[in-house]
């Protein structure tokens, strides 16, 4: 099958039609590139998430994050989810060909087990397909919403694996060792061949170590600022502000990275 | 609650990080806020996809593929 996208790599520094990034994206990583800059001439539209905008008048605007460009006549994340709703297995199939490194990414990031991902990546596009009734685009985009599903149903999995303990004690030992282990630094090379990808790791590589700490444990291991200030032995009202503190930031940037874009 | 407060315990609330007492008050400021509050709580969802896309995407066996087409398939076929 051909793969109906590609990544976009449109961004050059020596592009004259660049725009201004926001100040979440002055990390010395982008000093280093240049400033950070990016190209105009792509699409706005498929830059900010909004793959299906044009099927879809009543979406309501979305925050900036889609990573890949679709070929020209390629189906949009709507049009495949309303195909698989369909009943059309061929849709099922490119959808889980954009998207399945994402998932599972994310599921490897919950649960640390590179078979038991597999298998719940499986699980997930599974239920993908028989939930896709329930989806609704006035509620959000396709991304979201199995991001949200595979997100759910991995922390479900790491709760009921009595491995739940390891798990804790692997993360206790990565933030240990490598307190930035959520984000890496963008490199230079991966700045010259940025996307929005690369992008929405800047915003978040921009937030102090505790704050990032904080909403690492609670997205991506489920726990509540209670756990997460036991785990972390922080005052539960320091976990909160962090938090807050976190969040607000990473969802301005990204607004901020719409409007530049 | 104002509407401040509200934004802030949204962000908290998609990630799932509302302690049981907070989600009690956010659910009814969310009741008052009407459509407005639910047009922010669904812009917030795009941090869900803002977190999965700032991981580096992982590699999965072609196996998984064909095992999950298979399966739809079977399940069609009933």
């Amino acid at each position: 099958m051909v793969k109906a996208y590609r990544r976009r790599e449109s961004v050059g520094r020596n592009c004259p039609r660049r725009l201004k990034l926001p100040n979440a994206f002055n990390s010395p990583a982008c000093a280093r590139s240049g400033g950070f800059s990016r190209c105009a001439d792509v699409d706005p539209a498929r830059l900010c998430m909004n793959l299906d905008s044009e099927a879809d008048g009543e979406a309501k605007p979305r925050l900036p994050v889609t990573a890949l460009e679709l070929e020209p006549g390629a189906p949009s994340d709507l049009d495949l989810m309303h195909a698989i709703q369909a009943e059309n297995p061929d849709a099922l199939s490119q959808l889980y060909d954009r998207y399945n490194g994402i998932l599972k990414a994310l599921i490897l990031r919950v649960i640390h087990n590179e078979a038991e991902a597999d298998d719940l990546l499986q699980e997930i596009f599974m239920e993908i397909w028989n939930q896709a009734k329930n989806f609704s685009a006035q509620k959000g985009k396709p991304l979201g919403w199995m991001v949200t599903l595979a997100r759910r149903r991995a922390i479900d999995g790491l709760r009921k694996k009595q491995a739940y303990t390891r798990a804790e004690e692997r993360l206790q030992a990565e933030t240990e060792q490598q307190p930035e282990a959520w984000v890496h630094n963008a490199t230079e090379r991966e700045i010259d061949f940025g996307d929005t990808r690369v992008l929405v790791r800047e915003v978040i590589s921009s937030l102090p170590p505790a704050q990032k700490q904080a909403i690492e444990l609670a997205f991506f291991r489920g726990m509540s600022q209670r756990e997460i200030a036991a785990n972390t032995n922080t005052p539960l009202g320091t976990v909160k502000t962090r938090l807050e503190l976190g969040l607000k930031k990473i969802y301005d940037g990204l607004k901020e990275l719409r409007h530049e874009l | 609650m104002n509407f401040e407060e509200f934004q802030n315990r949204s962000r908290l609330y998609v990630i799932g990080a509302l302690e049981s007492d907070e989600l009690e008050e956010f659910e009814e400021a969310r009741k008052k806020l009407g459509q407005k509050a639910e047009d922010y709580i669904g812009e917030c969802y795009a941090l869900h996809e803002a977190f999965a896309l700032s991981l580096q995407p992982a590699k999965s066996s072609s196996a998984i593929k064909d095992r999950l087409m298979s399966m739809v398939r079977e399940k069609q076929k009933r």
